[in-house]
């Protein structure tokens, strides 16, 4: 025996229902009887059975209804009934104007021929057609089997199959002779459903039973009389879908940049910025880059036409960088050994490394000690493919104290790269016109199985440093920040970064 | 930078000791190098000019001759060799001495412990003289630099010939800086007479057979017509006469910077090589040619190199090549406290004979160090302190920090950048970032405009999408709605970042500036949307929204404003697209747009 259990309002009303019906009751019917919709009284009647209270019987059902064709029928009438609404009234058409005798399409009134000819209500002569039997009498013959079907589906009559057999429609004999002509008629399989109270569900008496009100919303006027406490609120499937939510996010990138920052400021380092536009001095003159060296050139280096030139710094720093390129100045380098050219450092460039901002910063302020860094777009006159675009982010770094060291570079690169989440890296030598000695930073990439070059930093050569007064080491650093990103996001491409697909900046998680 | 393939027998046979392959890739990369891979070149030779072509797995058969340009189609002029397995290696530009499999032999037994210390070359006297002629260095025939060496006894086959071209080739282009500062010949010894003369010639005044031609040609046809001549006749430019190297008997060597005769090339058959580097500059012509003459007695046991005599007009004779080594003395303590790392008095002179130096103790923490004349790249003793960190392993030093505290400031303008992304976000906006670089078309013409006059403009831009730099965000974004019509509507937008403008009162001739910008499209869309966005953003950011209307030709008239800051001055616009520049940018939604300086 169940415990006792209240009934929601619907459940009562149902109950009742069919206790005032003795044979099964269909579902369709039930739902018109208590006036709930459909799919909350099939809702409920399976919680009934569930109790035991009502017993459910499912049948499957062959539905026919009107096909698209069929819909389009003038008053279900089938074109060969039209045809022969004509041919009795005249006897004989010629074929050629049974389009416009009969209204049809061309098509439609072609077809509605064979029915006639096989049931021998019309013959062809010469180009006409020429009424038969009862036709011929001006009289219309008797709807025959399908035209049968289709009036009655036309005429909103039920299309399940016991149905029509209750009416005298052969379904089988008309599907017969609708054979090779789609669209008229579908067919459907419909599952019934039939409910009636079981022995239990017929003991249970009307008065002993405590109705509640099931309600779908909580509303004010519920909680503010406290009439919620009377009523229950309708179940919902919890599983179902709900509408997908976006929140408003900053751009994969623009998070690696960021934790790039906080990175260097939790380091104790002081952010600068610095220009995109550049004069040639502070991108390459200031950091000893000879003027013919290969990177200066037009082919991988963005010149400005407009404005054409900048100023340079003061006669004071302009000349020591000079006589450095010169022959080293006094710096202890023997330099360069070329006649440095002026015009060539005032011409202005897209910078090609967030470097020309730090050396701005050394110059400044050589003072030690100081940890500087800038994170900001460089620019590389490259052709765009997966692996590169004509600019990209980097994160430049200086430290100038006087207990730097190339260790404590190595060890300022670890911190970084372990704070980014990063476990395995190696440094191996590199080589820069500025630094010396010079490092590269690879990172290893699982998915690939190989290592990937990140940036490259060193010791600035006295030859960068002396001409600005700074007699320190000053360690220096820049990292590529987008390969940071692909791999933290899983990118094959760097174009992915920048192509902004909505969907992709919609569903990658924030967190990662 | 250039990738070469180099025979991984070859290296092996020349180290001299049982290495094995893995070992060397070590041993390369913790000396700098990138080893790129391994691979199986496929090796082709011309019959024409015995030029060796080498393709990888993948590469197409070769159509002609990478040399003398002979068609391979068409006839028998092409043999296929024997593949061989090599390591793909780029070159360190800065390390020319490891250009090729000799050079690297001669690195790796050094690093690996095989032959530590300084490499010695006997060379014997001087055979051959070359007479400088005073007029190499005048106005309109400036190349005065030169230096010889002949080597005797080398036995070429495909493979040396390969290598030497090869050699000489990324010579030109990392110390030659194609072939400006120093352009290098090889010859047939035996083609030539012991005398020869480096001396200007006048454009038409005498005839020679170029390489590659089969008639005789005078200099300046060759400059207009042969395929090198064209291609570095540009380095000649302001010469009216063009330097010539030519023997006693009046065979032309070659033409510096330009091409060499035909007579006088080396091939499978030379026994004895003469070789000369000119230039503007005797620094670098000398180690350029220090670099290959050690490197092909390197790669060719059994070969004797020779100095040559220059005999110059004021009477002075000089012998080349000069390998003596060049002395440099390293502080010890200097180099400990640079590097951070613990290296002994002891240990260090052992380092450095590691990377092919000599050194000596010279007093307490200073070393004498002999630095091989083959190695052109050191400026300054910190040169050596990096070639001390490298010999002692960069995986062996200890990470440390400084130890001076300091405390992070972060710059004023990213902080505020932050705040109004995180203003943007917090209104549900999405963050896109765009390129800085556009076009005059589909930043301005797009929407109606003229190309602003203080837009900055690229000299040599790469693409016509990336001629000018951003004065404003629009483009961008509007671009990016563009591109996501496919996505669910509505979008909602946000950039901040840098725009540019020509500015005289700037450092740098350009003022740039921060600003945000903002695009909403989507259905019913409108003018009162992008309003509330704006008016947050303003409020947001501690001011008032202040505005007047404004007419542009890409805003539906009437349904646009300006917006002022506090002192009434206009920091930004807003209002809904004309359908003009909707349709432009293929899109059947409304949109709206607004932007407005950060700060």
């Amino acid at each position: 025996m169940s415990e006792p259990r209240s009934y929601t309002a619907v459940e009562a009303k149902i109950i009742g229902a069919l206790r005032a019906r003795p044979n099964d009751t269909e579902v369709d019917e039930l739902a018109v009887a208590v006036g709930e919709p459909h799919p909350h009284v099939a809702g409920t009647l399976r919680v009934l059975a569930d109790l035991g209270i009502v017993g459910l019987r499912e049948e499957t059902v062959t539905e026919y209804q009107l096909g698209p064709k069929g819909k389009g029928l003038p008053s279900g009438m089938l074109p060969e009934r039209v045809v022969m609404v004509a041919l009795a009234a005249r006897g004989r058409i010629a074929l050629r104007d049974l389009e416009a005798a009969t209204g049809l399409a061309q098509k439609d009134a072609g077809r509605a021929l064979k029915p006639l000819e096989s049931k021998g209500f019309a013959v062809r002569e010469g180009g006409d057609l020429v009424a038969r039997g009862v036709l011929a009498q001006g009289q219309t013959p008797e709807l025959m089997e399908h035209e049968r079907l289709v009036a009655h589906l036309a005429g909103g009559g039920s299309g399940m199959r016991p149905a029509l057999s209750a009416v005298g429609i052969d379904v089988d004999r008309a599907l017969a002779e609708l054979e090779g002509r789609g669209g008229i008629i579908t067919t459907k399989e419909r599952r019934r459903w039939w409910a009636r109270l079981t022995e239990q569900g017929r003991a249970l008496r009307e008065e002993d039973m405590v109705v509640r009100q099931t309600v779908t919303a909580l509303d004010t006027g519920l909680l503010k009389d406290g009439s919620w406490r009377g009523v229950d609120f309708r179940p919902y499937d919890v599983g179902l879908a709900s509408r997908r939510l976006f929140p408003g996010k900053e751009h994969p990138l623009r998070r690696v940049l960021g934790d790039t920052r906080r990175v260097f400021l939790d380091l104790g380092f002081t952010e600068v910025t610095s220009p995109l536009v550049e004069s040639a001095f502070w991108d390459f003159d200031a950091l000893f880059q000879p003027q013919d060296h290969p990177a200066r050139e037009m082919q991988d280096t963005f010149y400005v036409q407009r404005p054409e030139r900048a100023s340079l710094p003061s006669a004071e720093v302009v000349r020591r960088v000079q006589r450095t390129h010169e022959d080293g100045g006094d710096t202890g380098s023997i330099g360069w050994d070329y006649r440095w050219n002026r015009a060539i450092a005032e011409r202005v460039v897209l910078r090609t490394h967030t470097t020309a901002g730090t050396i701005r910063a050394l110059a400044d302020n050589p003072r030690p000690p100081r940890k500087i860094f800038l994170v900001g777009t460089v620019f590389r006159r490259e052709a765009v493919d997966y692996k590169h675009l004509p600019l990209f982010y980097q994160v430049d770094g200086i430290i100038i104290d006087e207990h730097a060291s190339f260790a404590s570079l190595l060890g300022t690169l670890d911190a970084f790269y372990r704070k980014m989440g990063f476990e395995r890296f190696e440094f191996r030598p590199g080589f820069f016109p500025y630094t010396e000695p010079s490092v590269e930073v690879f990172v290893w990439h699982e998915a690939k199985k190989d290592w990937v070059e990140m940036g490259g930093a060193g010791v600035f050569r006295e030859e960068v440093t002396k001409p600005f007064g700074c007699s320190v080491p000053v360690l220096a650093w820049g990292l590529g920040l987008e390969r940071l990103a692909m791999f933290r996001y899983g990118l094959e491409s760097i174009r992915d970064l920048y192509l902004s697909d909505l969907a992709w900046l919609r569903e990658v998680p924030l967190c990662r | 930078m250039p990738v070469v393939g180099i025979p991984i027998d070859r290296l092996r046979r020349l180290l001299g000791s049982p290495v094995e392959v893995h070992e060397m890739v070590r041993g390369l990369q913790r000396m700098g190098c990138d080893i790129e891979g391994f691979g199986t070149l496929r090796r082709f030779k011309c019959r024409v000019c015995g030029f060796v072509l080498e393709r990888t797995q993948t590469e197409a058969d070769p159509g002609y001759c990478d040399n003398c340009l002979a068609d391979f189609a068409t006839s028998e002029a092409v043999m296929p060799l024997p593949p061989v397995e090599v390591l793909r290696l780029e070159l360190l530009a800065v390390r020319p001495d490891m250009f090729d499999v000799g050079g690297l032999a001669r690195a790796l037994r050094a690093y690996l412990g095989i032959s530590p210390g300084l490499s010695t070359y006997h060379l014997d006297p001087p055979r051959m003289r070359v007479t400088v002629h005073p007029g190499m260095d005048v106005p309109g025939c400036s190349r005065p630099a030169i230096g010889c060496a002949v080597i005797r006894g080398v036995q070429f086959d495909d493979d040396l010939l390969k290598e030497v071209m090869r050699l000489q080739e990324n010579l030109h282009w990392a110390l030659g800086r194609d072939r400006r500062r120093a352009s290098i010949g090889t010859y047939d010894l035996s083609t030539i007479s012991a005398g020869v003369a480096y001396r200007p010639v006048e454009p038409e005044e005498l005839v020679f057979r170029p390489l590659g031609w089969q008639d005789a040609a005078t200099p300046g046809r060759i400059l207009r017509e042969h395929p090198k001549g064209r291609a570095f006749a540009h380095l000649l430019e302001g010469f009216v006469r063009y330097p010539l190297l030519i023997d006693d008997r009046g065979q032309v060597l070659s033409m510096p910077p330009i091409i060499n005769s035909e007579e006088t090339k080396v091939t499978t058959t030379t026994r004895d090589v003469f070789i000369d580097v000119t230039g503007p500059r005797i620094e670098i012509v000398s180690r350029c040619l220090n670099v290959i003459l050690t490197s092909i007695l390197e790669f060719s046991p059994g070969a004797r190199g020779e100095q040559v005599e220059l005999v110059h007009q004021d009477g002075t004779h000089l012998m080349t090549p000069d390998l003596m080594p060049q002395e440099m003395v390293m502080d010890l303590d200097a180099a400990r406290k640079l590097l951070g790392i613990g290296v002994s008095d002891e240990e260090a002179p052992g380092l450095l004979s590691r990377m092919g130096h000599h050194a000596e103790p010279a007093g307490r923490s200073r070393l004498q160090v002999l630095i091989p004349a083959y190695r052109p790249d050191f400026l300054h003793q910190r040169d050596l302190m990096e070639e001390l960190a490298i010999a002692f392993g960069y995986d062996r030093i200890w990470p440390t920090l400084v130890p001076t505290m300091t405390v992070g400031q972060p710059h004023p303008e990213e902080g505020l950048a932050a705040e109004y992304r995180g203003i943007l976000t917090g209104l549900g906006l999405t963050e896109v970032m765009t390129l800085l670089l556009g076009s005059e078309e589909t930043h301005y013409a797009a929407f109606g405009l003229p190309t602003p006059e203080d837009a900055v403009l690229i000299a040599n831009p790469i693409s016509q999408e990336q001629t000018l730099g951003r004065t404003w965000l629009m483009p961008g974004l509007m671009e990016t709605v563009s591109r996501n019509t496919s996505r669910e509507m509505p979008h909602r937008l946000f950039e901040v970042g840098h725009v540019l403008r020509v500015d005289a009162a700037e450092e740098t001739g350009v003022r740039q500036s921060l600003r945000a910008g903002i695009a909403l499209a989507g259905p019913a869309i409108g003018f009162a949307d992008i309003r509330s966005v704006m008016e947050a953003l303003v409020r947001e950011t501690g001011h008032g929204l202040c505005v007047k209307p404004l007419s542009r030709p890409y805003y539906i008239e009437g349904r646009a404003a300006g917006i002022l800051n506090d002192s009434g001055e206009a920091v930004g616009e807003m209002g809904e697209i004309h359908p003009e520049v909707l349709e432009r940018l293929k899109l059947i939604q409304p949109a709206a747009y607004g932007e407005i300086a950060v700060g």
